[in-house]
């Protein structure tokens, strides 16, 4: 089983869950099944083309899957999924 | 409502002054009851933009997974992320919204010339179209 970390303000579509253990051998399939298991997550997690939005990075243990083989990439039991956005900004 | 207790305030206020002129940025730890959140602790982060950083703030993602990580282990949630807009208002801009995230709060701190003057929280829309100011007391 791999773990996926679930970001604080998305614990109310999760049933408040910090986190959930998820059976599968891609992170692609963690987090199908995952939004499978709380439909509500999706629209949080997924654009409306059915791809991650813009903002959400995921992280295998400490490594970003765009630079691993994306939602490709290989999980093994006691790996750790995070779900991470992207932010910045500016004054102008 | 969002209220920062003295000691994370004091380390937030400190960042963005230390920082002056460019912005800085951090993640904001603590607790979440319904709409009630109160920062317990602040964690300054290394404003990673590559470009000028005295109009521009970017966090590494990297840096907000070692948060959330400190975070779980402290028992406390990720609440939001702090920045200063130096010789500016404490407003949300076209590009903090643009390259914001809308599953958290956001405080900015107008720093005019080297010294804290104002602050205000933000919450953007699911779009990243608007931001409703959120009521912050510190």
């Amino acid at each position: 089983m791999a773990k996926i970390l679930i970001p604080t303000p998305l614990r109310q579509y999760a049933e408040k869950n910090n986190s959930v253990d998820i059976a599968a051998s891609t992170v692609g399939e963690a987090l199908a099944s995952l939004t499978t298991q709380f439909p509500d997550l999706r629209k949080n997690l997924y654009n409306d083309e059915g791809k991650l939005r813009s903002f959400v990075n995921v992280y295998v243990n400490d490594e970003d899957i765009r630079y691993l083989q994306k939602d490709a990439t290989a999980i093994a039991d006691g790996d750790t999924i995070s779900i991470v956005p992207s932010i910045a900004g500016g004054r102008c | 409502m969002i209220r920062v207790q003295p000691e994370p305030w004091a380390t937030m206020v400190a960042h963005a002054q230390s920082t002056y002129p460019n912005e800085c940025c951090g993640v904001m730890l603590g607790s979440i009851d319904d709409d009630n959140k109160v920062v317990e602790v602040a964690m300054n982060l290394e404003n990673a933009y590559a470009g000028p950083q005295n109009e521009h703030y970017e966090v590494r993602p990297e840096d907000l997974l070692m948060a959330d990580r400190e975070a779980r282990k402290l028992g406390m949630d990720v609440i939001g992320i702090f920045h200063s807009h130096p010789d500016c208002d404490a407003y949300f801009s076209k590009t903090d919204l643009e390259n914001s995230c809308p599953w958290y709060s956001f405080i900015v701190l107008s720093i005019q010339k080297g010294t804290f003057h104002h602050a205000n929280s933000w919450l953007p829309n699911e779009e990243r179209t608007l931001a409703a100011q959120e009521p912050l007391e510190y």
